[in-house]
C-alpha cells in the first residue's frame, strides 16, 4: 500500500476511466486509485478494476458530493496520507501530479490545488465561464481573505488532517467553491500550483445556462453560510 | 353554535386518531407532539369560542375566523419546516450508509479475490505433488 490515494468519482464514464486511471500510473506508479462509481449503469466498475483501480460500487447514486466523500471516508480508513483528486473525464493531465504530491509532502499548504491561471497555461475558456470565475474569485476572496486564483479547480491534493475533515464532512454538490471556505474556516492552508489543462476527451460538460444559475447561487449561499458557522464540522 | 359542536367532534376524532397512530407505533412519538398540540388547540378553541373572539379584539382582528386561519397557517409553516430537517437528517443518514456499505462490499469482494487466488496457488501445488490417493 502506498500513501496516497487517488480519489476518481465516476458516473458512466466506462469510455474514459480506464485511460485515466491507465494515465495516472503511468505519471506516478506510487499511488493507489480508488473510482468510486456513483450508481453507474455501464461497464464504468469493471473497466476501472481491469485497469488496475480500486473500485467502490455505489448502489445509490449520492451525486457529486456523495460519491467523493466515500474516497475520503475510504482514505481516512485505510490511513493513507494524502489524497488526490482528479476528474475522471480527462481534462487534469496527471503529469502535474508528481509535482503537486511532491508540494504536499513539503507542507507547503493542507490542500495543494492545481490551477489553470496561476501561469500561463494553454488552457482557454469562453467568455460568460470566465466571468462567472471573477465573480467566484471575488467570493472567495472577500470570504476567505486572500486570493485564489482558480477557485473552480478539481485538481487537488490533500493531507490527513483534511481527509478527516472530508470524512465528516463534504459539500453535496458543486463542492469546489465550498470547500476552499470550509477548510479557510477551519483553519487549514491552500497552495496554488500551476498546472495544464486538456480539452474534454469525452462525455457533456454538467454546466448549461439554467444550471450555471443554480450553481451560482448555490454557490453564494454556501459561502455565506460558511461564513455563518463558528466551525463548520461535528459529527452527528 | 352548531359549528362548534362540529369543531369539538373533529378534534376529538383527530385527537384520537392521532393517540392511535402512536399506540400502534405508526407514528413516532417525537414527531407527534406537534399534532398533539394541534389537535388540543382546536379542541379548546371550539369549547371556548370566546377566547377565540377575545384574541381577535386583543390584536385587532374584526372577523374572528381569520384568527383561525392565521393560526392554522402559521402552524403548517412550522410543520413543514420541521419536516424538511427531518427530511435533510435523514438524506444525511441515507448518504453514510449507502457509503458504508459500498466500502464493506468493495472490501469484502476484494478479499474474497486474493483468497481464491491463494487457493488457486495451493491447489497447484498440491497437484505438483503426487499424494497417497493418486496412486
Amino acid at each position: 500500500m502506498n500513501d496516497a490515494l487517488v480519489i476518481i468519482p465516476a458516473l458512466n464514464e466506462e469510455k474514459t476511466v480506464a485511460a485515466v486511471v491507465d494515465s495516472i500510473l503511468c505519471a506516478v506508479p506510487t499511488v493507489d486509485i480508488v473510482v468510486v462509481s456513483d450508481g453507474s449503469t455501464d461497464r464504468t466498475a469493471q473497466e476501472a478494476r481491469a485497469a488496475g483501480a480500486f473500485v467502490i460500487n455505489l448502489s445509490v447514486n449520492l451525486g457529486i458530493g456523495g460519491a467523493v466523500q466515500t474516497g475520503y471516508r475510504y482514505a481516512k480508513e485505510r490511513g493513507y496520507q494524502y489524497a488526490i483528486q482528479i476528474d475522471a473525464d480527462g481534462q487534469h493531465d496527471p503529469a502535474d501530479l508528481p509535482r503537486l504530491l511532491e508540494e504536499a509532502r513539503q507542507g507547503r499548504g493542507d490542500m495543494i490545488l492545481g490551477s489553470r491561471y496561476v501561469e500561463r497555461t494553454a488552457y482557454r475558456s469562453s467568455r460568460s465561464r470566465r466571468m462567472g470565475m471573477i465573480l467566484l474569485s471575488t467570493l472567495v476572496r472577500l470570504a476567505v481573505g486572500y486570493p485564489i486564483k482558480d477557485t473552480t479547480s478539481g485538481y487537488r491534493v490533500v493531507n490527513r488532517r483534511i481527509i478527516e475533515l472530508f470524512s465528516s464532512y463534504y459539500p453535496f454538490d458543486y463542492p469546489e467553491v465550498e470547500v476552499l471556505v470550509l477548510l479557510h474556516r477551519n483553519h487549514m492552508t491552500i497552495h496554488e500550483v500551476a498546472v495544464q489543462m486538456k480539452e474534454r476527451q469525452a462525455g457533456v460538460s454538467s454546466i448549461n445556462v439554467r444550471k450555471s444559475i443554480y450553481y451560482m447561487v448555490k454557490v453564494t449561499l454556501a459561502v455565506g453560510l460558511e461564513l455563518l458557522r463558528k466551525r463548520a464540522v461535528e459529527e452527528d | 353554535m352548531n359549528i362548534y359542536i362540529l369543531g369539538v367532534a373533529f378534534s376529538l376524532v383527530f385527537l384520537f386518531a392521532v393517540v392511535d397512530l402512536m399506540r400502534r407505533r405508526v407514528l413516532m412519538e417525537q414527531y407527534s407532539l406537534l399534532w398533539l398540540g394541534m389537535g388540543i388547540v382546536i379542541l379548546l378553541v371550539s369549547m371556548f369560542p370566546q377566547w377565540l373572539n377575545g384574541i381577535a379584539v386583543a390584536v385587532g382582528i374584526y372577523y374572528a375566523p381569520s384568527l383561525l386561519f392565521l393560526i392554522g397557517f402559521l402552524f403548517m409553516l412550522g410543520t413543514m419546516v420541521h419536516l424538511t430537517v427531518v427530511l435533510s437528517r435523514l438524506t444525511k443518514r441515507t448518504v453514510r450508509l449507502v457509503q458504508e456499505i459500498a466500502i464493506l462490499k468493495a472490501e469484502l469482494a476484494d478479499e474474497g479475490r486474493t483468497r481464491t487466488e491463494d487457493a488457486d496457488q495451493t491447489r497447484t501445488m498440491v497437484a505438483l505433488q503426487p499424494t497417497e490417493n493418486s496412486k
